[in-house]
């Protein structure tokens, strides 16, 4: 099934589900270093609100590290989370329209995927979809700092990575 | 294996090449070589392999846990062994011990040699800095020959 949709809008094209809104790349120094939507709107309202969308998740997604860090004491609002090492942070933040996941790797870069809380059919994003589609994220960054022209800390700008992040939206999600 | 052949001999030209630059920048009679770039350029490998390593580990729990990961699964990843020794003296002081580390095998095992193997070892010092930059711990590493192929890389990490 594939799946368009644009931020602000609950409209979908084709008729078909909204999911996956956007997903971003942010750097150690909390930096963007890519956001990518799908759909081909580059408008400035549209950018903006993924700015905003995604940055309404960091200060969730700091809390969660700190829990992990000092393990022991946070027991109770991390239950569902069983393993507390995982890369993988689960449901940051949700609001009416979006969800928002978040996923920090070893080199403290956080990967934010973000989509539509509802979904027509009734049904619930699986976890273990986010799941996936982070983890396949995480490999496309890798391979994209390989690039020895891209210095760390730089904002992502080749058109491959973000050919492949579109392909991610459209078809796994 | 033909890649790790290939690995070793660009390592060495480029050492060779980082030499015949120091010698042409400063022609005075200075003794030191200037191998600065060579560690640069460690620096910027170990940074980037990183990412790549790190993919498929769960999140370190601290200091020492990453620098298992090094001992382990980073050296592995590039000399094909694990370190041999590591001590720590639990304030951010970290000496790993390879016993017969692979850019000096090649080489005599008595005194011959012994006053060029700090070349040899300069690469491996940014790798390590590299990769602990990139986990964010910034540290300076030195390293030290004492007899031919075993060589010891002193980690000290920079705590703010």
């Amino acid at each position: 099934m594939i799946i368009f949709c644009v931020v602000g809008s609950t409209e979908s094209i084709f008729g078909v589900t909204i999911m996956a809104v956007c997903v971003a790349v942010i750097g150690k120094d909390n930096s963007p270093l890519y956001i990518g939507g799908v759909g081909n709107d580059t408008s400035t309202d549209n950018e903006l609100s993924r700015q905003w969308l995604v940055h309404t998740a960091l200060d969730a997604l700091e809390e969660r590290l700190a829990s992990t860090n000092n393990s022991n004491t946070s027991s109770g609002s991390n239950a569902a989370r069983t393993d507390l090492r995982d890369l993988y942070l689960g449901l940051l933040y949700s609001t009416d329209t979006h969800k928002i996941y978040g996923y920090v790797t070893n080199t403290r870069i956080k990967l934010v995927l973000v989509t539509n809380s509802a979904s027509p059919s009734g049904n619930n994003i699986r976890d273990a979809e986010v799941r996936t589609a982070l983890r396949r994220l995480h490999s496309l960054y890798a391979d994209a700092i390989c690039n020895p022209f891209h210095l760390p800390g730089d904002q992502i700008t080749s058109a491959k990575f973000d050919k492949q992040v579109k392909n991610l939206m459209a078809n796994n999600i | 294996m033909a890649d790790d052949i290939l690995f070793e001999l660009l390592h060495s030209e480029i050492i060779n090449y980082a030499l015949d630059q120091s010698k042409s920048n400063d022609d005075a009679a200075k003794k030191e070589v200037d191998l600065s770039n060579v560690e640069y350029i460690g620096f910027a490998a170990g940074y980037k392999v990183m990412e790549r390593l790190t993919r498929e580990w769960p999140r370190f729990k601290d200091e020492l846990d990453t620098m298992k990961f090094i001992c382990t699964d980073f050296w592995t990843c590039i000399y094909k062994k694990q370190i041999d020794n590591l001590r720590t003296n639990h304030q951010g002081v970290y000496v790993l011990q390879d016993n017969s580390f692979r850019f000096l095998t090649s080489f005599s095992n008595g005194q011959q040699y012994l006053e060029y193997a700090p070349r040899y070892v300069a690469y491996t010092c940014g790798l390590i800095r590299g990769g602990l930059a990139n986990l964010s711990l910034n540290s300076v590493v030195t390293a030290e020959v004492q007899a031919m192929p075993s060589c010891k890389f002193h980690i000290h990490v920079q705590r703010t």
